[in-house]
């Protein structure tokens, strides 16, 4: 199956325009870019796309055995970017996507003339003096609360959902029909984002870099933000005037305005 | 009417000591509004919260992840969110189970402008979800341990035989499956009979099935009857205790000296064979429709038969194995037969992992059983 109908990839604005690739993080898909991509769409060629186990992504595609790291998922970047002969990509990754991208960038760096990550963290789970903001008791109890919250999602509606990624309309009739994720996939996914440690690949990122940080982020909080500013060769901080994890939806006009800035600079 | 100052509540009354929690915050989540219910069930005063906390930072950290990547977005993307169940930390540490509802306050000119949270206790309501969650991992460990034992026991161990079973749940099975796999000693040591099956359906019911049918084919076996006559007389079991009806099978009979194979097919993939100096094939001899699916007056089940010299290899499986969506099932045959031929050499176990590693993976809805056996002992080394 060809990674565009995999991944689910949207395409908007100008064919010939630069590519800017859009990746979300854990717990939505790419209805999380609504307020932020229009404001691109008439300058670039704007990618939108699920991760593999989210949103309108291919279940079937989902192999827990190839997907229990973060690389399977930076190789589905690079999958993409390859089938639609992208180059000079602006990739935009928010949460654990912003480690994928760097994965990515790392890999191929050719492809990429930029990253935005929009609250990253490479390392979710406190080490020695570094303080990721969470032990590994609170990634349980993030599994318990995942594992609480699917009372919609019982035994009977699952094969029907997994079953039809060509049939989208099924998922429709279900109530919270955005960000829907089968139940056993957002564990592992939950593992996966939340055990890994980027730490080292952070210096092996040579591509611009842009760290956007809220004040008050409870998933990554301002000194994680700041170390991986510090660990990017080439990277540069904007602390937005906002909390939250995710200003794309909370501050979709200063994430914008930080990312033009960032895009408008030589 | 007396009682009626009782009655008339006022508005901020209703409010502030309504039978649940309100918390209002802004968009990014900083409290802005709390009532008196929430302050008592929680003992946080609403001066340390108001302007202070965001709201997600009340939540224990596991249900601060998820309120931040979940439920945060879907309020955004949808305008409200229903039924989430969090843990909410009271000042003294302990947690309060508690179910939220949240909707979108809009501005005059219809931007989002707050949140709006009611907060319901939801101590007891937890503890009973806790319950049932543990009572549904409970009933499948027992599937699974009925599955076990029935499928459990001595296989033959023989120089004359390289013998592997190999059985792999679905990875994202929830109930256990109905395929089995057996092999044992006919003719007191001069053959074998081996068999792959699937019963219809999953759970409880179909591994009971299994353990049934497979009891029945290795007693009907044990009279001596070919393979065909055997499922004839499963047919006859299955419609006299009305169980296992549309099961597929392939049962067959080695003969250890001079290595020949007698099989029969009820509804049931063909079984594989790589014999010294040729590909490997497919037979599609004895074939006959699945259990108990014949029509009044059918033939009798035949044969199908085939020679095996020392150095060859047989493979039987059930569908997990090649069945693939939006693959015909002629390309999954095809493939195995490809893998085979790669690992023929090798013994049957590191056939047997070997094709479940080349043959499996990316959608692994259903369960896969093999069994394989390499003909006139295993290779010097093996």
């Amino acid at each position: 199956m060809s990674a565009v109908r995999r991944n689910n990839v949207v395409l908007h604005g100008p064919s010939d325009g630069p590519p800017m690739m859009f990746a979300h993080g854990f717990g939505c898909d790419q209805n999380m870019w609504r307020h932020v991509w229009p404001a691109f769409a008439a300058t670039h060629r704007v990618v939108l796309f699920d991760h593999v186990g989210s949103g309108g992504s291919d279940l079937a595609a989902y192999d827990p055995r190839r997907y229990s790291s973060l690389d399977a998922y930076a190789e589905d970047v690079l999958d993409i970017c390859r089938e639609l002969g992208l180059r000079d990509v602006v990739f935009v990754g928010h949460s654990v996507s912003a480690m994928i991208g760097a994965l990515a960038a790392a890999a191929e760096p050719e492809r990429f003339a930029r990253l935005v990550m929009l609250g990253p963290s490479p390392r979710y789970i406190d080490d020695g003096d570094y303080v990721g903001g969470f032990t590994r008791e609170d990634i349980e109890g993030l599994l318990d609360a995942l594992d609480s919250n699917y009372l919609g999602w019982s035994s009977a509606m699952a094969p029907v959902i997994m079953g039809n990624a060509d049939r989208p309309e099924l998922g429709d009739e279900l109530t919270n029909s955005f960000c829907r994720t089968d139940p056993e996939i957002a564990a592992q996914f939950a593992r996966v984002t939340f055990l890994s440690d980027n730490r080292a690949d952070l210096p092996r990122v040579r591509t611009r870099s842009l760290v956007v940080q809220c004040r008050e982020d409870a998933i990554a909080s301002e000194v994680v933000g700041e170390y991986v500013h510090r660990s990017l060769p080439d990277s540069e901080m904007v602390v937005l005037d906002a909390t939250g994890h995710c200003p794309h939806l909370s501050a979709p006009d200063q994430t914008v305005a930080a990312m033009r800035t960032f895009l408008a600079a030589a | 009417m007396s009682g009626d100052g009782v009655l008339a509540d006022s508005v901020e009354e209703l409010f502030e000591d309504a039978p649940c929690g309100y918390v209002s915050t802004r968009l990014d989540g900083t409290v802005v509004q709390v009532n008196r219910t929430f302050e008592a069930w929680t003992g946080c005063r609403r001066d340390a919260l108001i302007g202070r906390r965001h709201f997600a930072h009340l939540l224990a950290p596991g249900g601060r992840i998820y309120y931040e990547t979940h439920v945060a977005p879907l309020l955004m993307l949808q305008g409200a969110v229903r039924e989430i169940a969090v843990e909410v930390v009271r000042a003294d540490g302990t947690r309060l189970p508690a179910l939220l509802n949240a909707s979108l306050r809009h501005d005059a000119e219809g931007r989002p402008g707050a949140i709006r949270i009611t907060v319901f206790d939801a101590t007891d309501r937890r503890r009973y979800e806790q319950e049932l969650q543990r009572a549904r991992r409970r009933e499948q460990e027992i599937a699974q341990q009925l599955q076990r034992s029935l499928l459990a026991g001595r296989l033959p161990d023989d120089p004359r035989l390289d013998l592997e079973v190999v059985y792999r749940p679905a990875v994202r099975g929830l109930e256990v499956g109905g395929d089995w796999y057996d092999a044992f000693w006919l003719d007191e040591g001069h053959s074998v009979g081996l068999v792959v099956g699937d019963v219809v359906g999953r759970g409880l019911e179909a591994a009971a099935t299994m353990g049934q049918l497979r009891s029945a084919v290795r007693a009907l076996s044990a009279t001596g009857l070919p393979p065909g006559p055997v499922l004839d007389g499963l047919d006859g079991y299955s419609r006299r205790h009305e169980v296992g009806r549309m099961t597929t099978l392939v049962l067959a009979r080695l003969d250890l000296s001079p290595g020949l194979l007698t099989y029969a097919c009820a509804g049931h993939l063909p079984p594989v064979v790589a014999r010294p100096g040729e590909a490997a094939q497919a037979l599609w001899g004895g074939r006959s429709p699945a259990v108990d699916a014949h029509r009044a007056g059918a033939r009798p089940r035949g044969v199908g038969t085939c020679r095996l010299p020392p150095g060859s290899v047989l493979v039987l499986y059930t569908d997990g194995l090649v069945e693939r969506r939006a693959r015909p099932l002629q390309e999954g045959i095809d493939q195995l037969l490809r893998e085979v031929d790669d690992r023929r050499d090798a013994p049957a176990a590191s056939i047997g992992a070997g094709l479940l590693a080349a043959m499996t993976g990316t959608d692994d809805l259903d369960d896969t059983c093999l069994v394989v056996v390499g003909v006139g002992g295993a290779p010097a080394g093996g």
